[in-house]
């Protein structure tokens, strides 16, 4: 494991519960982004070493239906705070360290929001409630949310995807990527 | 909330669709849209949009706080193919809940627009804290939207026998369908 995650910890309030587990729990999924081409992982530290919030991303898997745009597209993958540690916009944070990069005016970052990742029962909220938090966090950094025929957005009414859209990306592209969301493939 | 407009749909024969709230430039479009509507579909229409005066009041009366009115826009040539009203309520005792009615234009059916736009309409509803969404439909005419509402987890309420009566003069039964908003985890 790099030198960088090899001693830290990860705080116990991103793990399992009964209705909710954090999306990443082991340092080793840490690990795996970071060697990715293009894989970033943006970490919150609770001195002197314990992981209490991240944000992560990465080009889309070759899997994805948006990967069928190549690099141009870039996935916001998660970010999740420490159960913990709620309440002091660190989740803000860790986004924002993410995004304060000219790396995304050439790319359409994106999130896919899914209802049964979030953490409702820690949060208190409603599927609606934690929906609007997820659009005002990310609407802060340029995202908005779009429209999409894919099957796990749509899956649940909730569920949310968001993208923003890099001030070097051409008309064309944007054009391809809205025909890919509902399913038509780039010519 | 309708900053986020305009949003964008692509239908299955590739035209890029825009939904967005009405404003009062949208008189001519609208007026074309109504005057389109078959005449024994008009016949159902609650508000009697397809009369221009009436258009023109409604326009120049518009408040997003008691209706919210959306158009859904073929991006090549500006034509409305379909509107939806969201009726809100100021009265505190029933400010949870709201009553949506949707229109598609009959040559631009079967696309899923009216399914988007109940889906837009849904979400809309979730960002501004509504609890409740209800929608009435006409059986035997408005039979594919309580197809769409029903996908869209809009359940069965209750039916109005011979609540509505058609320009023939018979009986048709009104359809109260009615979805909730807020799904709390012990909903999964």
């Amino acid at each position: 494991m790099p030198p960088l995650f090899r001693n830290l910890q990860v705080d116990e309030g991103l793990g399992h519960f009964s209705h909710y587990s954090s999306i990443i729990q082991r340092l080793e999924d840490f690990e795996t982004i970071a060697v990715r081409p293009g894989g970033r992982v943006t970490l919150g530290i609770e001195d002197p070493n314990i992981i209490v919030g991240y944000c992560v991303g990465s080009y889309p898997d070759s899997t994805d239906r948006w990967a069928a745009l190549g690099d141009l597209m870039y996935e916001l993958a998660a970010v999740e705070v420490s159960r913990n540690y709620r309440g002091c916009k660190l989740g803000e944070k860790l986004l924002g360290m993410t995004m304060n990069d000219d790396f995304f005016e050439d790319k359409i970052a994106y999130m896919c929001g899914y209802s049964w990742h979030w953490d409702l029962e820690g949060k208190g909220m409603s599927a609606a409630q934690y929906r609007s938090m997820m659009k005002h966090l990310y609407g802060k950094f340029g995202f908005r949310e779009v429209y999409t025929n894919e099957p796990n957005i749509t899956l649940r009414a909730e569920n949310i995807m968001m993208i923003r859209v890099g001030l070097r990306v051409t008309p064309e592209d944007q054009m391809k990527f809205r025909h890919l969301r509902f399913g038509m493939k780039p010519k | 909330m309708l900053k986020d407009y305009p949003k964008a749909i692509v239908t299955k024969d590739g035209d890029s669709v825009l939904l967005r709230p009405v404003t009062a430039q949208d008189e001519q479009e609208l007026n074309k849209f109504f005057s389109e509507i078959p005449d024994n579909e008009q016949w159902f229409l609650r508000e009697k949009l397809d009369d221009p005066h009436i258009l023109s009041e409604f326009l120049r009366k518009l408040d997003y706080k008691r209706i919210i009115p959306i158009i859904a826009v073929r991006e090549t040539d500006g034509k409305i193919i379909a509107n939806l009203r969201l009726h809100l309520s100021s009265a505190p005792c029933i400010g949870h809940v709201a009553h949506l009615r949707v229109m598609v234009h009959p040559d631009f059916r079967s696309l899923k627009i009216g399914s988007w736009m109940i889906l837009d309409c849904i979400k809309t509803s979730m960002d501004i804290g509504l609890e409740k969404l209800f929608a009435e439909f006409i059986s035997g005419v408005e039979d594919s939207a309580i197809g769409a509402a029903l996908k869209l987890d809009f359940r069965h309420e209750g039916t109005l026998k011979d609540y509505i009566r058609d320009s023939k003069g018979g009986y048709r039964d009104l359809i109260i369908m009615s979805r909730d908003i807020q799904t709390r985890w012990s909903d999964f």
